[in-house]
C-alpha cells in the first residue's frame, strides 16, 4: 500500500514502534539473556511521541502534507512471530532485520520529507540513528550467543 | 489505513455561550451535515436579534474589568488557553474534519496555525507596549499608551472553521477587548469547541462570547451602537457590498478581507519535482476552498516544450489524488462543504468550456474511495488553452480547479497577475533570483509567494490582501492586530 499523506505516513511509524515493541517484550519474557531489551518497548513508545510531536508542531495546511510521501508499506512489514522453539540466536536475528527495517523506512521517510517541513526529517533522522545504535547492541548480543 | 474516530456524537445542540453560560438559541434551528457522509451531524440555532444584543451587552458589561485586568494577566488566561488547545489538539482537528469535510492532514495545519495566534498574543505585555519621549519641549514629556476601545465582532467564514475566527480574537482579548465571535452556521462546532477551552480557562463571564446564526446576527453586529470594530473573513461582495460600508455607516474601525483570484507563474528554470506537490496543495488543497488557493496557473515558455512536459507531469499527478473522507488518513483531498458549492465550481467548469476552454482533467466525474454519495465531491480539474479575459481567470471560483495559461515571458505572466480582481497571494516557482525578485517587485498582491503555492503568512506577520481582496487599513495577525484592537492615546506632561 502507497503512503502519500503525513498524516498515515506518521501513523505507520507508530505501528512500526508498537509492534516491534511487543516483540521486544515478548523476547525479554520467553529469553533470561533477552531481559536488557525490555527498555526498548519504553523507548520505542518515546520514539512513537517523538515522531507525532515534531509532526503536530510543524503541520501546516500552507505546505504539501497531503502530498509529501512516496513510500509502500509493504516495503517495511515486520516479522515480530515467535514461533515455539524459537532459539535466542534466532529471536536477536530477527530483531536486526526488524530494527534495520524500521530504520530504512525512517531514512526514505526523511528524504521524502526533506524540502517541506524540516522539523520532522530531523527527527526522522535522530530516531534513525538510535536504531543504528541499537542494532549494534543486537549484534554484540548475538556474537555472544 | 484506519478511519479516524469522528468526535462529534449524538446530534448535539451547537449553543450560544453569552456571559459565561451556554444558552439555546430561541430562533430556528437547523442542521449541520458532514459533506462526506451527507449526513447531520450537529444542529445550530439561527440566532435573533435580541440574542446578538445580549451578547454584545455582556461583553459590554465585562470590559471594565477586564480592562483594568493587568496585561501579564490576561497573557496568564491566554496561556492556559493555549495549553489546552494543545491538549485538545486531535479532538480540534476531528471536529474540523467532520463538520467542514478537508482532509486530517489540513484541519491538523488549521489547528496549528490558529494556535501559533495565541502563541503570539500571549506575549501582549511586551507586544502592547507604548512609546515615550522625554523633554520634547524643557520639561515637557510626551508618551504613547495603547488602548483597548470595547466590544469587537468576529464574523469568521465556512472554510477554516477553527483557525480564522484565532486571526483576531486572541488578540482582541489580549490587548483589553472583549469579543462576540459568530462562526458559519455551516460549521459551529469548531468555534464552540475553543469557548469550551475559553470557559475551562477561566476567562471571566462576557469576555469571549460566541453567537451563532446568520444575517440577522450579522446585521446586529454590524448596527449595534456597543461594537467598536469588526473583523470579517468571507466573499467579496459581501465585503463590498455589506461589511464595509455599513462599518463606515455606523463609525466601526474594520478589517474586512475578501476573495481572490491567485495567480502562479511558473518558469521554466522551477525545479519541476518539487514545485508540482506545492501546486496540488495550492489548487486542490482544502478542495480548492481557500483565499490563498491558486486559481489560474501561468506556465511561461515561448517554445512549448517545457509546457508539454510539464503539464504532463502535471497532469499525471493530479489524476492520482485520493478523493474521499478526510478521517481516512490516505485520503488527500476532501468534498466542497455542500452541494450548492459544488453546483456553483460546476456552473465554472461549463462557463470555461462555453468560453473556449479545454478540460486536461475532468473533475465531475471523481473517483470516491470509499461508499459515499458524489454530492458534495469534485475531482481535480485542470483548464487549458484559457486566456487571459476568461471568467475562469478573472472570477473566484473557490474549487479544486485550475486553469493554465502558456505567455511567452515573465512580462506577460506579471500582466495578468496584476489584471485580476483580486489580490490575495500571487506566486512564482524559479530557481532564478532575478525573476523571483522582478515579480516580487512588480506583483501587485498582498502575500507573495517564491516557490511556495499558499501564501499564508505567519502569525507574527499580518494577513495581508490587495485591491479586491481587502478593504480596511490594518490586518489581522500579530503587531497589525495590535494597533487595530488598540487606540493610540498620547499624553503630554509638564509638571509646574
Amino acid at each position: 500500500m502507497k503512503l502519500c499523506t503525513t498524516s498515515e505516513t506518521i501513523s505507520f511509524a507508530k505501528d512500526l514502534e508498537e509492534k516491534s515493541g511487543e516483540f521486544y517484550d515478548a523476547i525479554a519474557k520467553r529469553f533470561e539473556e533477552a531481559n536488557e531489551f525490555a527498555v526498548f518497548k519504553e523507548e520505542n513508545r518515546k520514539f512513537a511521541i517523538q515522531i507525532q510531536r515534531a509532526y503536530q508542531s510543524v503541520i501546516t495546511d500552507a505546505i504539501e502534507g497531503c502530498f509529501a510521501f512516496k513510500l509502500e508499506s509493504d516495503e517495511y512489514i515486520l516479522d515480530t512471530d515467535l514461533p515455539d522453539g524459537l532459539g535466542f540466536s534466532d529471536a536477536i536475528k530477527k530483531a536486526l532485520v526488524i530494527e534495520e527495517t524500521i530504520s530504512a523506512f525512517y531514512d526514505t521517510a526523511a528524504d521524502h520529507s526533506m524540502s517541506l517541513m524540516a522539523d520532522i526529517p530531523r527527527n526522522f533522522k535522530i530516531v534513525s540513528r538510535k536504531r543504528i545504535k541499537r542494532i549494534e547492541r543486537l549484534k554484540i548480543n548475538l556474537n555472544m550467543g | 489505513m484506519a478511519i479516524l474516530e469522528e468526535p462529534i456524537k449524538g446530534m448535539p445542540i451547537a449553543k450560544n455561550y453569552i456571559d459565561g453560560e451556554w444558552v439555546e438559541s430561541k430562533g430556528e434551528m437547523i442542521e449541520v451535515v458532514n459533506p462526506v457522509t451527507c449526513q447531520p451531524i450537529a444542529k445550530v440555532g439561527i440566532s435573533t436579534k435580541g440574542e446578538i444584543d445580549a451578547a454584545v451587552d455582556a461583553a459590554k458589561a465585562a470590559f471594565p474589568d477586564w480592562r483594568r485586568t493587568p496585561a501579564v494577566t490576561r497573557s496568564r488566561y491566554l496561556f492556559r488557553l493555549l495549553q489546552l488547545l494543545e491538549d485538545n489538539f486531535e479532538r480540534l482537528s476531528r471536529i474540523q474534519t467532520q463538520e467542514h469535510g478537508k482532509t486530517i492532514d489540513e484541519s491538523r495545519g488549521e489547528t496549528r496555525r490558529g494556535i501559533e495566534n495565541v502563541e503570539v498574543a500571549c506575549g501582549i505585555p511586551s507586544l502592547m507596549m507604548g512609546e515615550s519621549s522625554e523633554d520634547i519641549a524643557s520639561g515637557i514629556d510626551e508618551y504613547l499608551i495603547r488602548v483597548p476601545l470595547g466590544v469587537f465582532g468576529i464574523i469568521g467564514p465556512y472554510n477554516f472553521p477553527f483557525m480564522i475566527p484565532l486571526w483576531s480574537a486572541p488578540y482582541a482579548v489580549a490587548t483589553g477587548n472583549t469579543i462576540v465571535v459568530k462562526p458559519s452556521s455551516e460549521v459551529p462546532n469548531s468555534q464552540n469547541a475553543i469557548a469550551e477551552l475559553v470557559e475551562e480557562a477561566g476567562f471571566p463571564p462576557g469576555v469571549w462570547n460566541v453567537v451563532h446564526g446568520g444575517r440577522t446576527v450579522v446585521n446586529g453586529m454590524l448596527d449595534h451602537p456597543d461594537i467598536e470594530g469588526i473583523t470579517f473573513v468571507g466573499s467579496t461582495p459581501t465585503m463590498e457590498k455589506v461589511i464595509y460600508p455599513r462599518c463606515g455607516a455606523t463609525g466601526k474601525r474594520v478589517i474586512a478581507q475578501g476573495g481572490a483570484v491567485n495567480v502562479i507563474a511558473i518558469m521554466p528554470d522551477c525545479n519541476v519535482e518539487a514545485t508540482i506537490p506545492g501546486l496540488m496543495t495550492s489548487f486542490f488543497g482544502n478542495a480548492g476552498q481557500r483565499c490563498l488557493a491558486g486559481q489560474t496557473l501561468v506556465i511561461v515558455d515561448d517554445k512549448g516544450d517545457f509546457y508539454k512536459s510539464f503539464m504532463e507531469k502535471l497532469a499525471a499527478f493530479a489524476q492520482k489524488i485520493i478523493i474521499g473522507n478526510g478521517l481516512d488518513e490516505s485520503v488527500q483531498m476532501g468534498p466542497l462543504r455542500d452541494a450548492q458549492k459544488k453546483e456553483r465550481v460546476q456552473g465554472y467548469i461549463e462557463t470555461g468550456l462555453k468560453e473556449g476552454a479545454t478540460l486536461r482533467l475532468d473533475g465531475r466525474t471523481p473517483m470516491i474511495k470509499g461508499d459515499f454519495s458524489d454530492k458534495c465531491f469534485l475531482g481535480p480539474t485542470i483548464f487549458e488553452n484559457c486566456s487571459a479575459e476568461m471568467q475562469i481567470v478573472n472570477e473566484e471560483i473557490f474549487g479544486p480547479t485550475m486553469s493554465v495559461v502558456r505567455v511567452k515571458d515573465l512580462d506577460e505572466a506579471i500582466r495578468i497577475c496584476n489584471e485580476v480582481p483580486m489580490h490575495n497571494g500571487h506566486a512564482i516557482f524559479t530557481s532564478n533570483g532575478k525573476w523571483a525578485r522582478k515579480f516580487q517587485y512588480e506583483v501587485i498582491s498582498g502575500n507573495i509567494g517564491i516557490n511556495i503555492g499558499v501564501v499564508a503568512p505567519m502569525a507574527f506577520y499580518p494577513f495581508s490582501g490587495m485591491k479586491g481582496s481587502f478593504m480596511g487599513v490594518l490586518h489581522t495577525q500579530g503587531k497589525e492586530a495590535v494597533r487595530f484592537f488598540t487606540e493610540s492615546k498620547v499624553c503630554i506632561h509638564r509638571w509646574l
